[in-house]
């Protein structure tokens, strides 16, 4: 335990670090709104009594859940492409593996919240001649919408922490720049530790902000 | 989407696989056993009226749950020797991340179940003149036990899909084994695609056996 920490070289690549922040972020906000918006037609097509809708769409939630993220960004960078007959870019495989996977499990939250309607709603909807987008739209989802939130909270820190994954596709992010860092200066335990208090400082409001919610929504109930 | 498949290559070097999918058993196996006893532990800290006990304990699992887990596999294997100054090999650093971050969210799942035991069970216990111990050992535990089992379970699945992070530092698991075919065969189609439903079987055999007995172990007797 001689060890002399030396915090030097994070300050002095501060701005390199800060670059990786960025691109975490531009994953982040761009994979959980399509995510989330893709997840919504597999939760339809999930509840849907139609087998041909039915059927990818359990086949794809089951895919995604059960097999790991890592295993999913390497398949859409090194194997996908082969099918798509064009390369893709560290960032689009990696983008497009996490907006997948999000939007799975936020399939199984829609679906949960869209089946924990009562029929007679349904029913109720038809009968005053709503169609079944407008029903969703003025009836179910405002409805389930509140007790959601907590459950797609929670997918968004965790799909916060798995952007990370897409360092090892090269994705210049937070992690890969850590990785670039602590490679270059033989310094892995300052590196190393400050990337994962970066990372907790990013997280945590959330997960804070979400815990207080859920809550909140708790009490009110 | 002329493409020529060609699964040969999976067959002819299916024994590296088999072996991968061994390496991931294993560690899954290791890690979920020790993140049990480090899950065990916090929980007993963070319920502690203690604060010094509960303050760290509490500090441990928000650290955890609010950073990925691969900044603790690179923190474990390239950080964590320069402090301790013995090198690690991969196995035994993918297992110190892997059962501490579990660890921290079993620790979760302990505690949840414990504290949703209602309060006139510690009243009835302490009536019948039980001390702590053996209200805990005989009244709450049990009951507790039955709520634990669904957590539980989610938690050691995700825990076996990031086993798959192991590669990373060259531990021999299945995701490794298959980059080495990969490097060999260059068929990565077939490789990646082969190994994700490898991934897919076992854990969805796995989740399919744990239902059963979820079922069983949930029953109200």
């Amino acid at each position: 335990m001689d060890y002399t920490w030396d915090f030097a070289v994070v300050v002095g690549n501060l701005p390199v670090l800060l670059r990786g922040v960025v691109v975490t972020l531009e994953l982040w906000a761009l994979a959980f709104p399509l995510g989330l918006a893709l997840g919504l037609f597999v939760g339809l097509g999930r509840v849907s009594a139609k087998p041909w809708l039915n059927g990818p769409a359990i086949a794809f939630v089951e895919v995604f859940r059960n097999t790991p993220v890592l295993v999913q960004l390497i398949w859409f960078y090194y194997a996908f492409p082969i099918i798509l007959g064009q390369q893709l870019g560290p960032f689009s495989a990696a983008l497009l593996g996490l907006t997948l996977n999000t939007a799975a499990y936020c399939a199984e939250i829609f679906r949960g919240g869209i089946q924990s309607i009562v029929r007679g709603q349904w029913e109720g909807a038809r009968a005053l001649g709503m169609t079944y987008a407008m029903t969703l739209r003025r009836v179910v989802l405002p409805q389930v919408g509140k007790h959601m939130l907590p459950a797609f909270t929670n997918r968004g820190i965790e799909l916060a922490k798995v952007t990370s994954l897409a360092s090892i596709l090269t994705v210049h992010e937070l992690m890969y720049q850590g990785r670039l860092l602590s490679s270059t200066y033989y310094r892995p335990l300052e590196i190393l530790t400050v990337v994962a208090l970066v990372y907790f400082v990013l997280i945590y409001p959330g997960s804070y902000l979400s815990a207080r919610l859920e809550r909140k929504l708790r009490l009110r109930d | 989407m002329n493409y020529q498949w060609d699964f040969s290559a999976i067959v002819k070097y299916a024994d590296m696989l088999l072996l991968g999918l061994a390496g991931t058993v294993k560690i899954a196996v290791v890690s979920i056993v020790l993140g049990v006893i480090v899950g065990a532990l916090v929980a007993l800290a963070r319920m502690s009226a203690n604060p010094w006990l509960r303050r760290p304990a509490t500090a441990f699992v928000e650290f955890y749950r609010n950073t990925p887990p691969i900044v603790h596999f690179f923190w474990f294997f390239y950080a964590l020797p320069i402090v301790i100054g013995v090198s690690l090999d991969p196995f035994v650093a993918a297992v110190l991340a892997l059962s501490t971050q579990s660890g921290a969210f079993y620790a979760e799942v302990f505690r949840g179940g414990i504290v949703s035991i209602e309060r006139g069970q510690w009243e009835g216990a302490r009536a019948l003149g039980m001390n702590y111990r053996m209200a805990m050992r005989r009244v709450i535990v049990p009951q507790a036990l039955r709520r634990m089992v669904a957590p539980f379970v989610e938690r050691s699945f995700e825990l076996t899909k990031t086993t798959a992070l192991a590669s990373t530092l060259a531990y021999a698991e299945l995701l490794y084994e298959a980059m080495q075919v990969n490097s060999i065969t260059f068929r990565p189609m077939e490789v990646y695609s082969a190994v994700a439903l490898l991934y897919f079987i076992t854990l969805f055999a796995a989740s399919s056996a744990m239902r059963l007995v979820e079922a069983r172990l949930t029953r109200v007797s």
